[in-house]
């Protein structure tokens, strides 16, 4: 039980941490004023992303002001367009996205692609994991492939809307084990909390969604976390990874920050310093830890090549899925 | 700890001074944005998580949840008096209410809401204190099939609203049903009806199509007959809040009008129009006074319906109190408030935070009370607006209809929609089409598609799951008794009368 | 769908009365053409679902297409307003000072800021509602907008249409703070 004093003592102990960076932060060159441009409503993860850095960067003194800008719709298909025409050269401003557009646009069958901006830094990224009710008979991934395999319908898994990111892993996993992509037996609910009751009350075999998800339920006994899709065993996670399963599937949800088309070379190296900077404070390592958001920090020609390699991989397994 | 041992901790929460002025800026906030459509609290609480860098977390969650329900309350206001839905689920607030309003018993019809709501509130809030545990285990064993079952018992409830003539209706309903397909299908990621334009992909807001077809409808299709016509406003007929006739009635409404709101709210995928629906058609169905539905608006219709949107604002809290699921976006919103404290909203949220949900629980209780003592006294002030002339209440009523769809997204499509949604409005109006059965159309009508996809695909292709399954036979046979047994009782009745007049 | 609605209540104004009906009704099996034809066209991935995107919307077309050939009968039989109903005649002026009022506010919205274009919105909508104090409700319309554009502003930060009268007043409660 946290009491009130407690609460205080530790506002009190962030606000004296923020102080103390005051003069540290001073030495970089201030923006006056950030244009952050979200094309997600309020509360979402990528909106939650760019008031975390706005946090951020005002506590650390390389911001003056932030105005934030939400065009919500479509898995940001709705505000890709405004973006790149309405603030065409426009230095000092960011658009904060990440594989969700990616996806969305192949699906959506936009005509504009997110390579079209200039990208700056992916920040931050959530691995997704693969989980059962306690009950399941599926004791690991490999349980979980091998019923696959033998009728892929018997295997109804649950997740968010078709086409997003827990679809593409599903349908990652699917390939992997050899079972075509389109075959599986997936359950789309709108949102996290229907799909998660579905799986708590074994509506269904099997569940997808952002690690994070399942954590507390996973802490209360109710779920079993089959697979984790990161790279490497992550610490104080108690799941193996698909790969050590045999399994050849890694997949982040990652969310970074673009420019707008046509800024110049100063304004992106410089917006690529500011991010840089920002994602190396022990500020923005207490955000990422209170929200469960894994670091992943690449910035510029890096992050490019990344994100030109993303959207093939992308494309390709939505195609498998039959979205693109 | 206990229901009781809680409760007490928790009003010790949120009786301090400082949480009882959160709590009242929360309420006061709450019913300002409540009145506005197109600004629901999950986007108020949005654009306050802010706040959360700045205030303790118990100031924070009782700020947000004096929000929540100021906005159940401040939705009603603008459906009675101005035939203008706050939110979604004061849709079918507005039916009756609004014809009160015009018909002199404005005050009774937001003096039942409020005190429905406050009734509702504070029932539903001793749910959560009490029931929680077992109501979310009763509400998990609802999947796919069952919600598809609850979804088929809904529509019966469009018999209540379908006028004077069953084909107009059921045109209205068809159109609903349409309208509520449009945008991108969930369950296999494809474009249907949007036209290529993108702000289509996810639908179109029903708020956008109830303001459209109620508020600037009634508006054209009052200027269209304003010159000839005798139908004005009576502000005021009668005494200002409830007559004892009227308390009578709404009792019953509103114990009811609780219990169906509850539990469905408590349903992660039940949410807060379905109460509204059935409460509707139960009233209708049970009243003494049916001559007035439709007519001259029925106290009953307002008190039930009411009761359940407030009551199922209870219910959502359940899952995510005692599982940490966010069943709605208002829900959702307040989970990710917990996570910037660093608290994991979870099934053990109540054992690692008791003094932050108990605290969350007392502050429900006093923002009623907060609520309840805000409205009443104001009721006067808002009949008043009644008196407001013709042209200057018509002409205030869509710009503020406009505020509320162009000013929070600054869609020119949704300005559009609502404008020709407006036209079709006032055609439906001109040539006898009922408005309601659009609204229970779009809302259900992608409900019961989804559901019964999900639970197809669940089932592999079985379609006898929907029998099979207990919870599910058992609704859908209560769904068609709904439709068959009236009409069994009404022959009865009628070849009684036969013999009856034979002998 | 807009053209159809539109279309209709032009000519439900102009017709004669059991025409209006008939128009109504074949604007419904209008609309159940167009819904069939672009259910029919909804691409179906072969993504593993036992019941498609195009069932219910199929449906949802048969419905209206149904119901509305009910309606074209019943027209046609000689319509089901009554005669009170079928004589009323609408006030075309009216409703088209409140119509221009709408448009001209779509139009107005993004490049006049949001309280101008509820002015010119207003003031139609008084004058079609018969009102002649043209500058009076210009200042109530305007009043009310100001109102609740700073009501947004300043109290939820939400920017709901910012214009020339927006920023001037913006300017000048800055100018106003920074003495």
């Amino acid at each position: 039980m946290i009491s009130r004093r407690h609460f205080v003592a530790g506002m009190a102990g962030a606000g004296a941490l923020a102080a103390g960076l005051g003069p540290q932060a001073a030495q970089a060159q201030t923006v006056d004023l950030l244009k952050m441009f979200i094309p997600a409503a309020p509360g979402g993860g990528w909106d939650q992303t760019g008031r975390s850095i706005e946090a951020v960067l005002r506590a650390t003194g390389a911001v003056n002001g932030v105005q934030i800008t939400n065009v919500p719709g479509a898995g940001g298909a709705v505000g890709l367009p405004q973006f790149l025409n309405n603030w065409r050269g426009q230095g000092n401003s960011l658009m904060v996205a990440g594989m969700v557009m990616v996806g969305s646009l192949i699906a959506n069958k936009s005509p504009l692609k997110i390579t079209q901006t200039v990208p700056i830094a992916r920040l931050t990224g959530e691995f997704l994991a693969l989980a059962v009710p306690t009950a399941s008979p599926f004791k690991d991934a490999k349980d979980f492939v091998a019923a696959l395999k033998a009728d892929p319908t018997k295997v109804p898994v649950a997740g968010g809307s078709a086409g997003g990111s827990d679809h593409i892993m599903l349908g990652m996993i699917a390939k992997a084990a050899g079972v075509p992509a389109a075959r599986v037996s997936y359950v789309a609910f709108a949102g996290g909390g229907p799909a998660m009751a579905a799986l708590l009350g074994a509506q269904v075999a099997a569940g997808v969604s952002g690690y994070g998800e399942f954590a507390e339920q996973v802490k209360a006994g109710k779920l079993r976390v089959l697979a984790i899709s990161a790279d490497k065993r992550q610490d104080g996670i108690d799941a193996p990874t698909l790969k050590e399963q045999g399994i050849d599937v890694e997949l982040f949800n990652w969310r970074g920050v673009f420019a707008p088309p046509g800024v110049s070379d100063a304004d992106r190296a410089a917006m690529v310093a500011m991010i840089s900077k920002m994602a190396a404070t022990p500020q923005w390592a207490e955000v990422c830890k209170q929200r469960d958001w894994t670091q992943i920090t690449l910035a510029g020609d890096a992050y490019k090549t990344f994100l030109d390699a993303e959207v093939t991989r992308i494309e390709g397994i939505l195609k498998d899925l039959g979205l693109a | 700890m206990d229901g009781i041992n809680g409760l007490i901790t928790g009003f010790g929460v949120a009786l301090t001074p400082m949480n009882l002025l959160w709590c009242l800026v929360g309420t006061t906030l709450g019913t300002a944005i409540g009145v506005l459509p197109g600004l629901g609290p999950a986007l108020t609480i949005a654009l306050l998580l802010p706040i959360t860098f700045k205030v303790e977390p118990q100031a924070a969650f009782i700020l947000f949840a004096g929000i929540y329900y100021g906005a159940m309350y401040g939705g009603s206001t603008t459906s009675i008096l101005l035939n203008t839905p706050g939110e979604s689920s004061s849709i079918v607030t507005s039916m009756e209410g609004n014809k009160m309003a015009r018909n002199g018993r404005a005050g009774a019809a937001l003096a039942t809401a409020a005190i429905g709501s406050f009734v509702a509130g504070t029932i539903g809030t001793l749910g959560i204190a009490f029931l929680a545990p077992v109501v979310v285990d009763w509400a998990l064993k609802f999947g796919p099939a069952e919600y598809f079952a609850l979804m088929i018992l809904a529509f019966t409830t469009v018999s209540a609203v379908l006028g004077s003539s069953a084909v107009r209706g059921l045109t209205a309903l068809f159109f609903g049903i349409w309208l509520g397909l449009i945008g991108i299908d969930l369950q296999t990621g494809q474009a249907r009806f949007t036209f290529g334009v993108q702000e289509l992909f996810d639908g179109i807001n029903v708020i956008v199509v109830a303001v459209g077809l109620f508020a600037v409808g009634e508006t054209l299709y009052n200027a269209a007959t304003y010159k000839n016509s005798e139908t004005k406003i009576t502000p005021l007929k009668g005494s200002l809040l409830m007559t004892k006739l009227e308390w009578k009635r709404s009792i019953g409404p509103w114990i009811r009008g609780t219990l169906f709101g509850f539990p469905i709210g408590a349903m992660p995928a039940g949410g807060a129009e379905i109460p509204t629906f059935l409460s509707y058609y139960t009233e209708k169905k049970l009243t003494k006074y049916p001559e007035e539905f439709g007519t001259t608006g029925a106290i009953e219709g307002v008190a039930g319906p009411e009761a359940a949107n407030n009551a199922s604002a209870a219910g959502v809290l359940v899952p995510m109190l005692t599982l940490g699921l966010p069943t709605s976006a208002t829900a959702a919103i307040m989970l990710s408030a917990f996570q910037s404290y660093g608290i994991n909203p979870g099934p053990l949220l109540l054992q690692t935070q008791p003094a932050l949900v108990w605290g969350l629980i007392a502050s429900l209780f006093i923002g009623n009370v907060m609520l309840l003592v805000l409205n009443l006294p104001l009721i006067g002030l808002w009949v008043k607006m009644l008196q407001i002339p013709a042209p200057l209440l018509y002409a205030g009523i869509l710009v503020f209809a406009t505020i509320g769809t162009y000013g929070i997204s600054q869609s020119y499509i949704d300005l559009i929609l609502l404008y020709v949604v407006g036209i079709i409005g006032y055609l439906m109006r001109r040539y006898d089409f009922p408005t309601a059965p659009v609204i229970i159309g779009m809302i259900l009508g992608p409900l019961a598609e989804q559901n019964f996809r999900q639970a197809m695909t669940i089932s592999a292709g079985d379609w006898t799951v929907f029998f099979t399954r207990p919870l599910s036979l058992t609704i859908i046979v209560i769904a068609v008794s709904l439709v068959i047994v009236p009409k069994i009782y009404s022959m009865a009745k009628e070849s009684q009368r036969r013999q009856s007049l034979a002998r | 769908m807009t053209g159809d609605g539109g279309s209709n209540q032009r000519g439900a104004a102009d017709a004669a009365p059991a025409t209006g009906d008939l128009l109504v009704a074949l604007g419904v099996v209008g609309l159940a053409a167009v819904v069939l034809w672009q259910a029919w066209v909804i691409p179906v991935s072969p993504i593993y679902a036992k019941v498609g995107p195009t069932l219910v919307p199929i449906m949802a077309g048969l419905g209206l297409l149904v119901f509305g050939a009910a309606l074209v009968v019943s027209a046609l039989r000689g319509g089901w307003q009554t005669k009170d109903e079928k004589a009323i005649t609408p006030d075309r002026l009216a409703l088209g000072w409140v119509l221009g009022g709408l448009a001209l506010n779509v139009l107005t919205i993004g490049p006049l800021g949001f309280t101008l274009a509820s002015v010119l919105l207003f003031v139609c909508v008084t004058r079609g509602f018969g009102s002649r104090q043209l500058l009076r409700d210009a200042a109530i319309g305007g009043a009310f907008a100001l109102v609740a554009y700073l009501g947004f502003a300043k109290t939820l930060n939400i920017n709901i249409g910012a214009g020339l009268v927006e920023n001037g007043i913006e300017w000048l409660i800055a100018t106003v703070r920074g003495r």
